[in-house]
């Protein structure tokens, strides 16, 4: 088969539907990433022009410019808009669009998640921007501290737009972290060892996990509070048992984390497109990943340098603010690792590299304004001060966007197939360098002089009136900077000439295929025998497009790929892909029924939604698998390889993994916050316990005990030939009691509305019933899937799946269990 | 998925211990002990033992991932997870070293 014919046959095969039709239906990586990249930027647009409305505000002394009610609109959203709706999307579509082709596979490991992940972003988003346009936009701070933002502080439908749209768009990113680990540690070209990997890649898993474990805290306190505003439950209400400062540990559990959230992957643009620009490679490969998990787990250990002003005791002060400067070695190791970079290469001056520079010195700006800030002293000065507005605009936009700009300059001609012709960039670059810096230096001034964040107006007299006209006109040349880039990226893409594959003579696999890319990536996988494939390898791009590699036969017509063990690279699996379908985006328009409920309080639509989510994800998992045994399947070069059906560890047992490690979080996170409440906050012990039933507690145990033993016959069973059903249908019952058990447990709890005992008891109890009916609903699934004729001895992938939701609903109903009971056994 | 282990398991055992030894930090504030032992605020002298278990436990660790049965066969995985032990090990002996030096509860 020649070159063209296979083309044409895998673009039939892997091409999304024609026109406006495909972008509801698509599930192409390429596609999804595309369309979150530009809907990222769309809301960089919308946050950048609020940043205007700020700096136009503050430009004069009392300014009539916008009252406070608006401007405190303004600058939630702003901040808002920047770090959910454009830093992490952004992230998210880079990932997204890069990785398989990076990986040398064919698309992510679940292709209609990528989908459904984009739409709730999506819906999410305008969720909040719509709120915006009818002047009911959040107005607390993207911090949303209580009491200021409780029922009786902030009595509208503002807050509870930030709560639930927050929530909403954050199962985008849980998805996109869940489908991004997944793909990096499986869906690998073979012979793609751990050391083999991009850095990229290894960036983008770092951040993946630390989406995985940073975001659950968040989702945790948001729930929690729209919960209290709702129904009155006073998780931080301190004449209630509550405590406001379970907010802020809550929520910079994640603020933290989420700082390194979004420069781990700008990092990992700067280690890919750095050695391109220099025309060498990166220096301290090893050192560099290690200095990025280290980063990961020292940021969890910083949240409460963040709230050093609140009254902790000075060792528990000291502890964070060691971490916090402990931080800066890591860091330090990548910046002189890529110092190093540049000093064994011969770095041109291309516009990423311009992009990189600018990075460097605004984040070593606003790495050292960070150890400032670190030392607790200092930071009880400069709290809340402008000074931290412009110290974390250093470290995000030094850290965040310059590198974006890099990558984006670097894979414009991957994007769009073309050669720069315009060179608007060069001159953008200037505006913006110097514009943020006016901003922002004067920025620092003006905080030290004592100006407050989030302030809406000063007097003349207070000393500030030059500086922030000053700050306001750099804020200006950097929007028109910034405008200047947007219109050269778009007049590259509209008007400008075909260029060649692969313009910086690059060594990573996303230049070894057609660009703009094809909707397969590449005609046949690479076997991969180095980290710089296409520098060692000139003719592997020719060789795979002829076929040569794996999988270049498309005559079944499948989507098809393969898998690889995590640390050789070994292929192990063959995997087959879902088509088209628009069920990614009617799921998340009846998950945003769900919130939008929530919101406008039209309760009797929630169990609606709930439901209607439950059917189209039955309806989503039911139209996988096979009725027939796949045998081993050919992958070509004489391997075989079984089909996903047919293993224990599928890729959806790996899926299962990592989301229930968020689950896990989440739950992790809510026990932290019962013991946070039990020993710190006033208003403890409750005024009554929960009376504990012993009854309850033992058949609750028992079930939680029964259904993994029943789940775990029924698999040993089917791989047996024998009937699962029977083994199925204790392991139902034993939910079906777990469920009652933990139900009992919700409807006997103390008022929830009293005390902030009850109310967490309430929550616990509900998290378990949750999870116990989920495992089965689950079952009964497996069950229809058996008398359908989905398993044998040989399809076998689905049972260890809901073995594995089976297990944790067992476990986390024990802790939840004993936690409602033993208080009452005991006190 | 063990090489991935190797090299995450220091970090996370450093995150482990840190929350550990705040949280009974808080603990021991919130019970608001005033004993002594060994002319020693009580307190302290927990906050230390578990400061002295922490080192021990990721230096023990750190001697695992060096030793040729847990080490791993890649050399690159082993020199990560060697780099990532060491982080361990220096940010345990940093991130707590305030137990020996700062007030406790004030």
């Amino acid at each position: 088969m020649k070159a063209l014919e296979r083309h044409r046959k895998l673009t039939a095969i892997w091409a999304s539907e024609p026109g406006i039709r495909g972008w509801f239906s698509t599930v192409n990586h390429t596609d999804l990433g595309r369309m979150f990249l530009v809907t990222a930027f769309f809301c960089f647009m919308v946050g950048g022009l609020l940043s205007m409305l700020i700096r136009a505000q503050l430009a004069t002394p009392h300014s009539a410019f916008a009252g406070p009610e608006i401007y405190n609109q303004i600058f939630t959203m702003h901040g808002t808009i920047m770090m959910f709706l454009f830093a992490i999307p952004t992230f998210e579509g880079l990932a997204i669009y890069l990785l398989p082709k990076m990986l040398g596979t064919r698309d992510l490991a679940f292709p209609r998640l990528t989908a459904y992940g984009y739409w709730c972003y999506f819906f999410g988003g305008a969720m909040l921007i719509f709120s915006m346009l009818f002047g009911i936009a959040p107005d607390g701070g993207w911090f949303m501290y209580p009491p200021l933002s409780n029922a009786i502080y902030s009595p509208g439908i503002n807050t509870d737009f930030w709560l639930i749209g927050i929530t909403f768009v954050e199962i985008s990113a849980i998805a996109a972290a869940v489908e991004l680990t997944v793909s990096i540690l499986k869906y690998r070209a073979p012979g793609m060892s751990l050391d083999k990997m991009p850095i990229f890649a290894w960036y983008a898993l770092v951040t993946a996990l630390m989406i995985l474990t940073g975001f659950p805290p968040l989702i945790l306190g948001s729930v929690l509070l729209e919960v209290e505003r709702v129904f009155g439950l006073p998780f931080f209400q301190a004449d209630l048992g509550g405590d406001s400062l379970l907010w802020q540990h809550l929520f910079w559990l994640f603020g933290h984390p989420e700082v390194y959230i979004i420069f781990l992957p700008a990092a990992g643009i700067v280690s890919t497109v750095l050695p391109v620009m220099c025309r060498t490679t990166l220096l301290g490969h090893g050192w560099i990943i290690a200095a990025a998990v280290a980063l990961a787990f020292l940021s969890f250990g910083l949240w409460v340098h963040h709230m050093f002003t609140t009254g902790i005791p000075h060792m528990g002060l000291a502890f964070f603010s060691a971490a916090s400067t402990l931080v800066a070695v890591p860091t330090g190791v990548q910046i002189f690792a890529w110092i190093g970079t540049m000093w064994k290469g011969r770095p041109e001056l291309h516009l990423p590299m311009l992009h990189i520079l600018g990075f460097f010195v605004t984040f070593v700006i606003g790495g050292l304004t960070g150890v400032m800030v670190a030392v607790v002293p200092f930071d009880w000065q400069a709290h809340d001060t402008a000074f931290i507005t412009a110290h974390l605009h250093y470290v995000l936009f030094g850290g965040f966007v310059f590198p974006i700009f890099a990558g984006v300059y670097y894979w414009l001609p991957h994007f769009t197939g073309r050669r720069r012709f315009f060179h608007l960039g060069e001159l953008a670059f200037a505006l913006v360098f110097i514009g943020f810096h006016v901003t922002f230096l004067a920025m620092h001034w003006v905080g030290l002089l004592g100006q407050r964040r989030r302030i809406s107006t000063y007097a003349p007299e207070d000393g500030w009136t030059t500086i922030n006209l000053i700050s306001s006109i750099g804020s200006f040349i950097l929007a028109i900077g910034i405008a200047m880039i947007l219109i050269d990226v778009i007049l590259h893409a509209l008007t400008a000439s075909r260029g060649r594959r692969n313009p910086w003579r690059a060594s990573t696999l996303e230049w070894a295929m057609m660009t703009p890319a094809p909707a397969y990536n590449v005609a046949s996988l690479p076997h991969i025998s180095s980290r710089d494939p296409l520098a060692d390898d000139p003719d592997l791009a020719v060789r795979l497009a002829r076929g040569k590699g794996y999988l270049g036969d498309p005559g079944k017509g499948w989507r098809e790929t393969l898998t690889v063990d995590i640390a050789s690279g070994r292929p192990d699996m063959h995997v087959i892909y879902p088509a088209n379908t628009r069920l990614p985006i009617l799921m998340s328009a009846v998950t945003g029924v769900f919130f939008l409920s929530l919101l406008l309080k039209f309760y009797w639509t929630v169990p609606l939604a709930i439901l209607g989510v439950a059917a189209l994800a039955w309806k989503w998992v039911w139209g996988l698998g096979l009725r027939d045994d796949p045998g081993m399947q050919p992958i070509g070069h004489g391997i075989e390889l079984p089909n996903a059906a047919a293993v224990e560890r599928s890729p959806g047992w790996w899926g299962t993994v990592f989301l229930l490690t968020a689950n896990a979080t989440f739950f992790g996170s809510l026990l932290f916050g019962f013991a946070f409440l039990w020993t710190v906050a006033p208003g403890w012990p409750p005024p009554v316990w929960f009376a504990a039933s012993p009854f309850a507690l033992s058949i609750g145990l028992f079930g939680a005990l029964i259904g993994p033993i029943a789940m775990r016959l029924a698999v040993r069973k089917n791989r047996r030939g024998g009937s699962a059903v029977p083994a199925f249908v204790v392991a139902f019952l034993a939910a079906l009691v777990l469920t009652i058990s933990c139900s009992t447990m919700m409807l006997r709890t103390p008022a929830p509305s009293d005390h902030a005992y009850g109310a967490t008891l309430f929550v616990l109890g509900g998290y378990g019933v949750f999870h116990a009916a989920l495992a089965a609903l689950m079952i009964c699934f497996l069950v229809a899937r058996v008398l359908h004729g989905f398993t044998s001895p040989a399809r076998r992938a689905e049972l260890p799946i809901v073995g594995l939701w089976v297990d944790y609903a067992s476990i986390i109903g024990v802790i939840v269990l004993i936690s409602g009971h033993l208080p009452g056994l005991v006190l | 998925m063990k090489d991935l282990l190797r090299i995450l398991i220091a970090p996370l055992m450093w995150l482990a211990l840190f929350s550990a030894v705040y949280g009974l930090h808080g603990l021991l504030c919130n019970l608001g002990i005033t004993s002594t032992a060994l002319g020693f605020p009580l307190p302290r002298i927990l906050l230390v033992v578990a400061y002295v278990i922490a080192i021990a436990l990721q230096g023990m660790l750190l001697l695992l991932l060096y030793h040729p049965r847990i080490a791993a066969r890649s050399p690159f995985v082993r020199h990560v997870s060697h780099v990532t032990g060491w982080t361990g090990l220096v940010a345990t002996g940093w991130t707590l070293l305030p137990v020996v030096l700062m007030s406790n509860c004030t």
